[in-house]
């Protein structure tokens, strides 16, 4: 399958975005929706930071006019919910942080239900907070939460979630290094900051059934997680989960917000639909974000350079609550493991509760984390040996064909292509070591590009089917969150069954109708859905064949008879219908049937409507229709007890090269040159990839520069899109993507997935930029002109 | 449910008539960039909004002996003037910085400065500019400089029954040069850290200081004037030296709070620096005129 087709006629071509309706306004997000009966609602959330409940009076909310319900702890069933079981939609005994859901109210506009929460009034009894996670490890901190979710009492406030991996034997090799370099790095809460704020409507049909419309990426996940929900309740019906378009994800959809469930509660509670979106500072507030790390790096290399160990040690402030953000060490162990060949690996990771936010995933899982600590590591560590950081990298390089210490199966592996693409295309030798407040940096990454067994399937399915109007409709059960799904399914499917992309109409969003699929995370929708594409398109072209091959000769017979009682002076040409007969002899090209020896026969060719059409009304009662399935699970394998395993079919490779110009005097960082070198297998479709990567970059500079959820003693303090500040479209990063193809084996058409990668080597480009140009290392992220600055005033205090 | 009656003007006289009938019940709008976030804010909950738009009278710019803007003049209209942008770049280099196209299309110059954010773009060149503000009542007229103008985060000698109609800018004297600096950490959407404006005339040699004036933003509880820096310039030769010195001097003058947008000791720092700047980019617009006028 890897083989590149040599006459694909679709699949490598950069088509147009094809869902326009988005352009146009007309595309209808949860927002644009309104159903018959419905109610709003609006959640009151916490006014401080760690508090006992010791009253809530609705009495006053509950007279409004216009209110339906309001909801809290004391009147709803206690139903734990999350990753972890550690918290309840509607707290009840006690706060944990400034987003715990207090109570929640339906009306009947958003107006009412939000005066309604300022009639509610909670009296909260203060108790000791904690909000630095190595604070939280002490002995002697507030417990966050006093028993865990199965009513056993907490010692301290360590997550039961002991994320280790070891390979080789790090002591040893710490022993015989030549050179060695050890440092402490953090990074901060950054916000997925969709377009598309959170929201859902939640309803039950007359037979006690929910029906759900979610932002979700994860559909069938979301509808087990609200079955097992309602099940708790004590209700009996099932749930069924609709989405409609989504304004973005990077993460922030993967798993059942808190929202959710109280959308279900009030619909339960009301019998009507209930509706809840999400404003912006409400989004900022009350939607997980991005992990926080604290690591301490130690790495060495023998005397030629080469990585003689690793040893990385991570604190995540796993915030009050346990969302996936607790489970992202499991992908942090991929570049801690395998980025760059190094034989001895140690890695541990504590996540700590604190009286913080909590987080959840976001694009790059993990990895933009561990790859900040590592890379700016290799920087110190060639800096220690004298070899230029391109150069040592060089050294280090993952090579094709080559399991890593964490087992991964590396196949294909451009990284020192992608190096040398930067190299070249920055100037390096000539732009590095000039110290003129003017510097390069690099970074690499490795990624999952063929899939993530996190769960035990990594599967999807698919449903194709022919009408005839020589129409296909793919039927999926992945969704589109906004990377432009809809576009490459169309081509693939066009490549894999001979239609054409105008041909091809896809219909998702309805775990009732849709095939089961895992989500549309990890990477994996285009890798995934390519190879149930590939055996599902197959399945469709062989029964169109076969069809064609039993009736093409009778319906090409009848219309040259036809014609010829219409047209006296037509001859009906003498004709050997054997080869018809054959299905090997027919190729599909362009939704039409004919000879593939002899495409220019005219009178052997036949639309495929016309085929179908014949096969639907054959007037005997023996009709048949085409229609094909496929359930692709790919062959990779889920972590051991080791934490090592064979994650992902294939990894995809790259290397960020940046040129920055420092301002000494103010701390301003400028982006000169920004090279982004992808192994992406084959693109499907160049423009895409390309949209991935700029879109991706821009989010790894905010992540180096300007992003920052900013919290005071567990307040957030910048909900808002003026103080946190991701880049717009003024702020031109000079992004010269390039994509290296060389051809998966493992991938549909030879493709890697290329959602995240992209945002994961930005941070540590830049800042090694930042250090080439003006000497100084900042370890914190974001990188801020006054922390430059002030790095920069005490490296020339030193010096004097 | 938080409800407001909205009132549409179309001459001055009906606005003072409402501000009149509604007194401290009423707030006026002009853009509504400011007034209806803090509307949905709860920060402000009038009884009545009276709109500035309709009202012709407020919306113009007029070029004669001196410059004379209409307080309800959008921020977009002064950045599309050939006239402000040749003549008074620094409000160019004000006017076109703020927020994004959209905004600037909405947001309104006497909006920009009787909301009286201490980060007001408009301030510091309006300050540097020795604007005077026309304010009518139903009593008359009366016509304040701007830097008595403001009196607090978010206060202004406006009284409650008054109407910002226009502002009267001199034309500066020739060998004038004028520039302002919005310090910010991404391009579009931003307040500034800080905001300098700097306007410098010179003798005929361009490099003897015969005026200067330096307004600053975000560095106190109103947008300043730096008058020690300016003292320090007046009458001394302008090069990078004595722009340092003044920067430095500009920087003594500032008492900046420390927020999330930036810490006190940072704003300080930038203020010695963009004086200078600023500074310097006055003194080259300063001779490149004299050189077109030669």
């Amino acid at each position: 399958m890897g083989e590149r087709l040599m006459d694909e006629l679709f699949v490598g071509k950069s088509f147009a975005r094809m869902d326009k309706d988005k352009v146009i306004g007309r595309a209808n997000f949860i927002n644009d929706i309104t159903l018959p009966r419905m109610l709003h609602a609006k959640i009151l959330y916490s006014a401080r930071p760690h508090a006992r409940i010791k009253s809530i009076d609705t009495s006053k909310a509950e007279k409004l006019m216009g209110v339906r319900a309001v909801l809290t702890g004391f009147n709803v069933p206690e139903v734990k919910v999350g990753f972890l079981g550690d918290q309840t939609p509607l707290k009840k005994d006690k706060v944990r942080q400034f987003r715990d859901e207090v109570a929640a109210v339906a009306a009947i506009d958003e107006d009412t239900a939000e005066e309604a929460l300022d009639l509610i009034k909670v009296e909260y009894e203060d108790l000791p907070a904690v909000y630095d996670p190595i604070e939280a490890m002490k002995p002697d901190a507030p417990l966050v939460h006093e028993f865990d979710a199965r009513g056993k009492p907490r010692r301290n406030n360590l997550l039961p979630l002991p994320w280790k991996l070891e390979a080789g034997d790090v002591r040893k090799a710490r022993e015989s290094s030549k050179y060695v370099v050890k440092d402490r790095f953090s990074t901060q809460w950054v916000h997925q900051t969709c377009m598309g704020t959170s929201g859902g409507i939640a309803e039950f049909d007359v037979n006690g059934n929910l029906i759900f419309r979610s932002v979700t990426n994860v559909p069938f996940g979301g509808k087990d997680r609200l079955d097992m929900f309602l099940k708790n309740l004590g209700l009996k019906g099932r749930s069924r989960v609709l989405t409609p378009y989504v304004g973005g994800s990077f993460g922030s959809k993967l798993d059942t917000d808190i929202y959710e469930f109280i959308l279900v509660l009030l619909a339960w509670k009301t019998g009507c639909p209930v509706k809840i979106v999400f404003s912006r500072k409400e989004e900022f507030l009350a939607s997980p974000p991005r992990q926080p790390v604290i690591a301490t790096v130690e790495q060495g290399c023998d005397s030629n350079g080469r990585l003689t160990f690793r040893n990385i040690d991570m604190i995540l402030d796993n915030g009050a609550y346990t969302s996936w953000g607790a489970t992202t060490p499991s992908v942090m162990m991929i570049p801690v493991s395998s980025l760059y060949r190094v034989p001895n690996v140690k890695f541990q990771a504590t996540c700590v509760y604190t009286n913080n936010i909590y987080a959840q995933a976001m694009r790059g899982y993990g990895n933009p984390q561990a790859t900040f600590v590592i890379e700016q590591s290799m920087d110190q560590l060639a800096e220690a040996s004298g070899i230029d950081a391109i150069e040592f990298r060089k050294i280090n390089a993952n090579v094709p064909y080559e399991k890593t210490p964490m087992d991964l199966k590396i196949t294909t592996c451009p990284m020192s292509e992608c190096l040398e693409i930067v190299e070249k295309r920055l100037n390096w030798s000539e732009k590095r070591n000039q110290k003129t407040s003017r510097g390069v940096g690099v970074a690499s990454f490795l990624h999952v590009g063929g899939g993530a067994r996190v769960y035990l399937s990594d599967a999807q399915g698919i449903i194709m089917k022919v009408d005839d109007e020589g129409k296909v409709t793919v039927i999926t059960g992945g969704t589109d969150q906004g990377q432009g799904s809809e576009t490459i399914i169309k081509q693939m499917v066009a490549e894999a069954t001979g239609f054409r992309p105008e041909d091809v109409s896809i219909f998702q969003g309805d775990t009732e109708v849709c095939p089961w699929d895992v989500g549309t995370h990890a990477s994996r929708h285009a890798f995934i859905t390519g190879h149930a594409v590939l055996l599902a398109g197959a399945d469709v072209k062989r029964k169109v064949l076969d069809l064609a091959a039993r009736w093409m000769p009778e319906m090409i017979r009848f219309d040259l008879s036809k014609r010829a009682r219409k047209d006296p002076n037509f001859q009906v040409p003498l004709l050997d219908f054997s080869p018809l007969m054959d299905t090997n002899n027919l190729e599909l090209r362009n939704a039409e049937v004919f000879l593939k020896d002899d495409p220019e026969n005219k009178h052997f060719r036949l639309p495929v409507a016309k085929i179908l059409r014949r096969a639907h009304l054959v007037g005997t009662g023996k009709g048949e229709m085409v229609v094909a399935e496929a359930f692709y699970d790919p062959p990779n394998e889920m972590l051991n007890r080791e934490g090592k395993g064979n994650l992902s079919c294939c990894y995809t490779f790259g290397a960020h090269g940046v040129e920055v110009e420092v301002d000494e005097e103010t701390g301003l960082v400028t982006i000169l040159n920004y090279v982004a070198a992808h192994d992406v297998g084959r693109a499907i479709n160049p423009m895409l990839v390309k949209g991935q990567i700029y879109g991706a970059t821009v989010m790894g500079c905010g992540y180096a520069l300007t992003e920052e959820i900013q919290t005071n003693h567990g307040r957030v303090m910048n909900p808002n899109l003026l103080d946190y500040k991701i880049l717009t479209a003024k702020d031109k990063i000079p992004i010269d993507p390039v994509i290296v193809e060389p051809i998966e084996p493992s991938g549909p058409f030879g493709a890697k997935g290329i959602g995240e990668p992209a945002c994961v080597p930005s941070a540590p480009a830049i800042v090694n930029a930042i250090y080439d140009a003006v000497g100084v290392r900042i370890k914190d992220l974001p990188v801020t002109p006054e922390k430059l600055l002030k790095a920069i005033k005490e490296k020339k205090a030193k010096e004097q | 449910m938080r409800t407001f009656d909205y009132f549409k003007p179309v001459c001055v006289e009906e606005a003072l008539f409402l501000l009149n009938k509604f007194a401290d019940k009423s707030k006026l709008v002009a853009g509504g960039t400011d007034v209806m976030v803090q509307w949905k804010k709860r920060i402000i909950s009038p009884v009545a909004l009276i709109s500035l738009r309709n009202i012709p009278e407020l919306n113009f710019i007029r070029m004669n002996d001196c410059l004379e803007i209409g307080s309800a003049t959008t921020h977009r209209s002064l950045e599309l003037s050939a006239d402000i942008k040749s003549k008074f770049p620094a409000i160019y280099d004000a006017v076109s910085n703020i927020g994004s196209v959209q905004v600037r299309n909405s947001a309104t110059i006497g909006g920009n400065l009787c909301n009286a954010a201490p980060s007001a773009d408009s301030a510091p060149p309006m300050l540097v500019l020795d604007t005077g503000v026309n304010i009518v009542s139903s009593d008359g007229q009366r016509s304040i400089p701007i830097d008595q103008f403001f009196k607090g985060p978010g206060k202004t000698v406006v009284q409650p029954n008054e109407v910002v109609k226009s502002f009267s800018i001199a034309t500066p004297p020739e060998n004038t040069g004028m520039a302002y600096w919005k310090h910010t950490r991404r391009s579009a959407m931003d307040l500034p850290i800080l905001g300098v404006a700097v306007l410098l005339s010179f003798d005929e040699d361009i490099k003897t200081c015969v005026k200067a004036r330096i307004g600053l933003s975000v560095v106190a509880p109103t947008p300043i004037r730096a008058r020690k820096a300016e003292e320090f310039l007046l009458g001394n030769v302008v090069n990078e030296a004595s722009l340092d010195e003044a920067g430095k001097i500009a920087a003594s003058e500032c008492s900046p709070r420390t927020t999330i947008r930036g810490s006190d000791w940072y704003r300080r720092e930038m203020a010695r620096v963009l004086v200078k700047r600023v500074g310097l980019i006055s003194t080259e617009r300063a001779s490149h005129f004299s050189k077109l006028e030669s």
